[in-house]
């Protein structure tokens, strides 16, 4: 157990006189009843049997932040990371601040953030490993680091920033509500820290000894609704009608008169000129751009010959037929494999990629890379049963085989690039949190899938003296319908962030400035492309300039599908905490690693993430 | 809602091993915080935890001192003692007692060529007292050099300086009790939650108990300023004029406690005939606050049944500290608010042991607040230290502000620099570069050879840090608490009185004295020197042990108290020679480097709470560095958008002295006609600053210059950012 000090001072103790029944969300306080067989059973801190005795042990706990006296001065941040022996760029509480007004009529506004230990942990929804859990031991929301394979699909869903990954590590770790202190009865480190009788800590919903609110907003706290968070507010002190945050975020908060809460909107903070930024199309997320392009246009290809087979276009069937098939399902088969690979790497740790279906239950990305998994794999057995089929002379019972599983295949890869939209329809990323990301994968299945296709095909066909044109005209009429399914989608998303305000307007402000002429060149493509592929419809011949064209066509389609997807990921805004000027501010960062502020570890920047 | 993950594995929390926790003091700045340093079984300083029983702290520390165990870890500490003749070559590392005897010979052959005060040796307010005490004995009783001073020049001089004038001693004469005791509190100058956060937390606690109105007198809105009552936002240097005119309205609407006055008082006449011109109509035009604001905090203070004042660097570091000073003493003397519990002119001070320095280091004069003028006690120090008085000079020597200059015009060759980073401390870098350059014999005496200065030295001695050495600190409220020896000294590198103990040895003087390597030794020495019944500065009744079952002890602390005093002056006995307080008349002059067309902006400077003084410490600590890990301006987004400089951006800040590369925060905490930079980062600020001298103190004007700003290459200055330093 924690060792409690003789001259512990009062400050330190945990202090509910009374208690509630439910909290503001209407959930009972109580996690488990008297009669749960959770009750009584230790927590095992590192292996220690002992049960704490805390009165209060099976109420839901949270903090309590006083913003009208937060100093800022990074107490709770330093006894959280000198409690749990973070390294500089780790931190599982951080502080920040908003500010307005002009001087001297200035206020600065500190908010003190970790874990909030939310009824509606996303985290814990979202993570495909179940790393989390939700104790019924004060309702923490612990995760284990041993299991976690760093994909940081928490960081994502998290609206609060509080799970961090560390990428020296690869794997996520965050705020434990210092249970082991909970357990003798104290409060956690960060609390009894606290120089500006800020933060606060106990049974959700009580106010602490001399306050008077338990709220649910301040100004830079993001919305409650998506996760309810277990944190209590209070904030007396009038702010100014507008607070602006130093980070990079084009990001400040207005103050509803009616309402008297500030919500965000866009800060026009890099002016309105717009730029290419090729440069900063590049993230951590690259193999999730190919992954997921390579996915859409291996599950397409597929589709295509399967579907046209089903549907007797005779020239789908002579394509299924011919020699050139089975090495075409080898060769997006090895694709496929690169992409998955590259996917796999992506992790933390990729030696545990197998942890990946351990959340069916709730986690999208456990679903997604069943869905991968069971189409690659029915497209493995098709490719042998068939292989064997055709070269071994195998029997009925391989042909049904064969066929079954391309059947599967069929099946599951849609399903999978289904719950591989779902993991980007996220409520912390309003950006991404919008159908058409649906639009924009099975839009980007169609075009890229006829594009291998006929990579593949139409040569071959040529080359045989087979009849070609309406081969080019089924591609054209599927690639047209990807082309276009993927325009609509943008136009009403742009439309829908334009309208709907908050960080998803902040990622439209992005995409027109930061990317603004990467934004219209891409634009224009597509547009290019569907009036181009639309020719090809009508095509009647083929000749030395349809073969030009084609080739600029595949290329055009390939490079527009890549800088969107590529802007998909960068463009996204969180609905995070607001940083300070130097710790948590993503222009800082990058400009420490651009110039090499960033190769002192002291700097706290991990000096390249990639 | 626990999502029916029934089976738990087994919760991993740090655990760091924890076998011992290692009681010392915090050895950052002047609060005074207890710590505990929490030892693993193999002997490693693994945490820092504030001591819930010391009345300082309560169990509390900043973000410093919490991570404070760090520090025996930090990179850049000195491993041997280094030697090279000249700075063209190279360093060699070398033994200790080779060192010692060249430093000992160099001495000699400068003092023997130029004379005796051509060595200087400029100290610091980081070490223990008891080192301080050594120091003294050996420059004084043993080298002999008058040009000994310590960097604490560049911080508390001036509230020395005005203690003395007012009171006729040092010595802060209040406490942090007195908090929960006032009625009304003005802080000047002072950004306790940035620089004093446990202070503050102080102070926090005294008004969520009982508030009491709290006027903050600071040009930014700092956050104290904003959780203020009443931020009073005051043109730089013009705090004399405000003080006055506080001081004419009291007067004039006879609120002034009279009877203390007439009772414990000089000067009052005077005075009265000089603040008659700072009439709050006249005032307000130089000062900036308006005349009702002057009148309505002058009759609150007035009528408050305790008031009290504190302030730190932003009264200091002014060519009118030293009369800054005197301004709040005057401002509590006439309202009776000295001695008193809630009632105190209170400096918030800056280092460690600042306070152990004044009291004992001889550096402006001799220990335990004896001064060289007075022969009596140059006869009381030669008697006790076994040395002819004639070997003690007859009057202080040159300040440490005045040192540098006297090496750059050749009358002093040679220095000793004992953990003190003047390269990034003092103002006006290039002049320090050139100074020091001029230098027959530098030595560095310090716990990190990185230390810039270094580049300039002859000599490099590795000295053991903080908790690796054992003796004590003075603080603020001057409780002396103990620090112990938690970790052995790092390397090769030795305690700092190991060092002077021993260097003593190699001189004529020293081998007739007492030396010991022994703190405690030095401490009885110091007891015995302190006693006498009209001696504030009695420690007599003290001892190691004692102080640390109290978590410190008070002085006045006399021999057989249980405890030492609170307050200092409560029987209205000053220390001047009729017993009484001087009200001093203050009349301004504008001798501030005032911004004008070609240098359009005020320059200020100061601190952030993750860092300390030069960053040889806290730059290396990444827990502490990343919230600040490169040097920044404050500016005001209006005047930005004026001259085009975006947020985040380079800018190049010029005055008369130099030039900076800076990168800008945009913030309104700032007025439009001033920049803030704060001093802790090397090849900044002190480029600019020109650090015009107090007339008494002799401390610089860091906060009162004038720059313009002008746009730079952005990737070029990046660069130079970069450059400009190691760590």
């Amino acid at each position: 157990m924690f060792q409690v000090r003789n001259d512990e001072p009062q400050y330190a103790f945990l202090n509910d006189e009374s208690i509630k029944d439910t909290n503001c969300y209407g959930k009972p306080i109580q996690t488990v009843d008297d009669a749960s067989e959770l009750h009584g059973k230790t927590l095992n801190i590192n292996l220690d049997s002992a049960v704490g005795e805390n009165p209060n042990r099976y109420k839901q706990h949270g903090f309590h932040f006083t913003a009208d006296n937060c100093i800022g001065c990074h107490a709770c941040e330093a006894a959280c990371s000198e409690k749990n022996d973070n390294p500089a760029h780790i931190a599982f509480r951080s502080v920040g601040y908003v500010e307005g007004g002009t001087y001297p009529d200035f206020k600065r506004l500190n908010i003190s953030m970790a874990c909030n230990h939310c009824d509606d942990p996303v985290c814990l929804k979202g993570c495909p490993t179940r790393a989390y859990t939700k104790f019924a031991e004060y309702g923490a929301v612990l995760q284990d680091p041993d299991i976690c394979f760093g994909c940081g699909y928490c960081t994502w869903v998290c609206p609060y920033n509080a799970p961090q990954l560390d990428p020296v590590k690869g794997q996520v770790s965050k705020c434990n509500m210092c249970v082991d202190r909970l357990e003798v009865g104290l409060k956690p480190a960060c609390v009894s820290a606290c120089l500006g009788n800020a933060l606060n800590f106990g049974v959700i919903e009580n106010a602490p000894e001399n306050r008077e609110q338990a709220k649910l907003e301040i100004p830079g706290f993001p919305r409650t609704d998506i996760t309810n968070p277990n944190i209590r507010f209070q904030q007396t002190h009038d702010m100014p009608n507008e607070m602006t945050r130093t980070d990079s975020m084009a990001v400040k908060y207005h103050k509803n008169i009616k309402s008297g809460v500030f919500e965000p909107v866009v800060d026009k903070k890099k002016g309105l000129k717009r730029n290419w930024n090729l440069n900063k199309l590049r993230s951590r997320e690259d193999p999730l751009v190919i992954f997921t392009l390579v996915s859409q246009a291996v599950i397409g290809a597929f589709l295509f010959m399967f579907l046209g087979d089903l549907a007797g276009f005779e020239v789908v069937q002579a394509m299924v037929a011919s020699p050139v098939y089975l090495p075409v399902i080898f060769i997006m088969l090895g694709l496929e494999g690169i992409a998955l690979f590259l996917s796999t790497m992506h992790l933390g740790k990729p030696l545990r990629f197998y942890r990946a279906f351990n959340n069916l239950k709730y986690s999208p990305v456990s679903r997604e890379v069943a869905g991968i998994a069971v189409f690659f794999n029915s497209l493995g057995v098709h490719f042998l049963a068939s292989l064997v089929y055709s070269e071994m002379g195998g029997g009925l019972f391989v042909q049904q085989v064969a066929e079954f599983f391309a059947y599967i295949a069929a099946l599951s890869g849609p399903v999978a690039i289904y719950f591989m939209h779902k993991i980007y329809r996220i409520e912390a990323r309003p950006f991404w949190n919008h159908w058409q990301v649906l639009t924009a994968f099975y839009g980007n299945m169609l075009s890229l899938g006829s594009l291998i296709t006929a990579v593949f095909f139409i040569p071959v066909f040529i080359y045989n003296g087979q009849p070609v044109i309406e081969l080019v005209k089924l591609l054209a009429v599927t690639a047209l319908l990807g082309l276009v399914v993927e325009a609509i989608g943008h136009y009403f998303h742009a439309k829908h962030l334009n309208v709907k305000g908050r960080e998803g307007s902040v990622s439209y402000y992005e995409q027109v400035t930061t990317f603004g002429k990467t934004n219209l060149f891409r634009y224009a493509l597509l547009l290019a492309n569907i009036l181009v592929v639309s020719v090809f419809v009508f095509i009647t011949e083929l000749n030395l300039l349809s073969a030009v064209v084609s080739i600029v066509l595949v290329l055009s389609v390939l490079i527009s599908s890549i800088i969107s997807r590529a802007m998909f990921y960068v463009m996204v805004v969180p609905t995070t905490m607001p940083g300070a000027f130097f710790w948590k501010n993503k222009g800082f960062e990058e400009h420490a690693r651009e110039t090499g502020l960033a190769r002192t570890v002291q700097a706290g920047i991990i000096a390249d993430v990639h | 809602m626990l999502f029916g993950r029934n089976k738990k594995n087994p919760i991993k929390i740090a655990d760091k091993g924890i076998v011992e926790w290692k009681y010392t003091t915090c050895g950052y700045c002047s609060t005074g915080c207890s710590i505990e340093v929490g030892i693993n079984d193999e002997g490693q300083a693994v945490s820092s935890r504030g001591v819930g029983s010391a009345d300082v702290n309560r169990g509390k520390l900043c973000i410093k001192g919490i991570f404070e165990h760090e520090l025996f870890k930090t990179e850049g500490r000195g491993k041997k003692p280094l030697v090279r003749n000249s700075t063209i070559e190279a360093y060699q590392e070398t033994e200790w007692d080779t060192a010692l005897d060249g430093m000992a010979e160099k001495i000699k052959t400068i003092q023997e060529k130029h004379g005796r005060d051509a060595f200087a040796i400029v100290s610091t307010g980081q070490i223990l007292t008891e080192e301080f005490y050594t120091l003294g004995k050996l420059t004084r009783g043993a080298i002999g050099t008058n040009n000994y001073d310590g960097n604490t020049t560049l911080c508390m001089a001036s509230a020395v300086s005005g203690y003395k004038r007012s009171f006729g001693s040092d010595g802060p004469p209040g406490c942090y009790e007195d908090f929960e005791k006032t009625d009304c509190l003005i802080a000047f100058g002072s950004n306790l939650p940035e620089q004093h956060p446990v202070i503050y937390w102080r102070l926090k606690e005294a008004m969520e108990k009982r508030k009491f109105p709290l006027i903050v007198v600071d040009p930014r809105v700092t956050m104290l300023a904003q959780f203020a009552d009443m931020h009073l936002a005051i043109n730089p240097g013009t705090d004399v004029v405000l003080l006055n005119s506080l001081a004419h309205v009291i007067i004039d609407e006879n609120l002034a406690d009279m009877d203390y006055i007439e009772k414990n008082t000089n000067g009052m006449e005077e005075f009265t005939a000089i603040v008659e011109d700072y009439d709050p109509v006249s005032a307000a035009k130089i000062c900036g606050i308006d005349e009702d604001t002057i009148r309505h905090v002058a009759r609150l203070y007035a009528k408050a049944g305790q008031a009290m004042s504190i302030w730190t660097m932003g009264i200091n570091q002014s060519t009118h500290g030293s009369d800054g000073v005197v301004g709040i003493n005057n401002l509590n003397l006439i309202t009776g608010n000295i001695g008193k519990e809630g009632g105190t002119s209170l400096s918030i001070t800056g280092q460690s042991n600042a306070m152990g320095t004044r009291e004992w280091s001889s550096c402006s004069g001799l220990p335990g607040y004896r001064v060289l003028e007075n022969a009596d006690h140059r006869q009381e120090i030669a008697d006790y230290w076994g040395i002819d008085p004639e070997f003690l000079p007859k009057q202080r020597g040159l300040a440490q502000t005045d040192i540098f200059p006297a090496i750059e015009t050749g009358q002093i060759k040679g220095l000793w620099l004992v953990a003190t980073n003047p390269m990034t401390s003092m103002p006006n870098t290039a002049r320090i570069r050139k100074t020091l350059e001029k230098l027959d014999f530098l030595v560095i005496q310090d716990a990190y050879e990185d230390v810039e200065t270094v580049q300039y030295a002859h000599m490099y001695l590795p000295a053991a840090i903080w908790a690796e050495k054992d003796g004590c600190f003075t603080n603020t409220e001057r409780r002396v608490n103990r620090v112990t020896n938690v970790a052995r000294p790092y390397a090769d590198s030795k305690p700092d009185l190991w060092i002077f103990s021993h260097l003593a040895r190699r001189f004529e003087n020293g081998k007739k004295m007492q030396f010991s390597d022994n703190a405690e030794d030095m401490f009885e020495e110091m007891k015995a020197l302190s006693k006498g019944e009209e001696r504030n500065l009695d420690i007599s009744g003290m001892s190691y042990d004692k102080i640390e079952e109290n978590r410190g002890l008070q002085w006045p602390c006399r021999e057989g108290d249980e405890k030492g005093a609170q307050r200092l002056y409560s029987d209205g006995k000053f220390p001047h020679s009729d017993g009484k307080a001087k009200i001093i008349p203050l009349p301004f002059i504008d001798n501030n480097e005032r911004p004008d067309a070609e240098y359009p902006f005020w320059l200020n400077s100061g601190r952030v709470v993750e860092h300390f003084h030069t960053r040889t410490r806290t730059g290396k600590i990444g827990n502490q560095n990343k919230f600040s890990p490169t040097p920044y301006m404050e500016m005001n987004p209006d005047s930005a958008a004026e001259l085009g400089i975006e947020h985040q951006s380079y800018v190049r800040c010029v005055s008369r002295r130099g030039d900076a590369v800076v990168m800008v925060q945009l913030t309104q905490r700032i007025p439009r006609d001033m920049v803030f930079i704060p001093f802790h980062f090397h090849d900044c600020v002190n480029r600019l600053t020109l650090g015009l001298l107090d007339p008494y103190s002799r401390q610089p004007a860091f906060k009162q210059n004038a720059v313009r700003l002008e746009l730079v290459d952005q990737k070029e200055a990046a660069q130079r950012n970069v450059e400009a330093r190691e760590y």
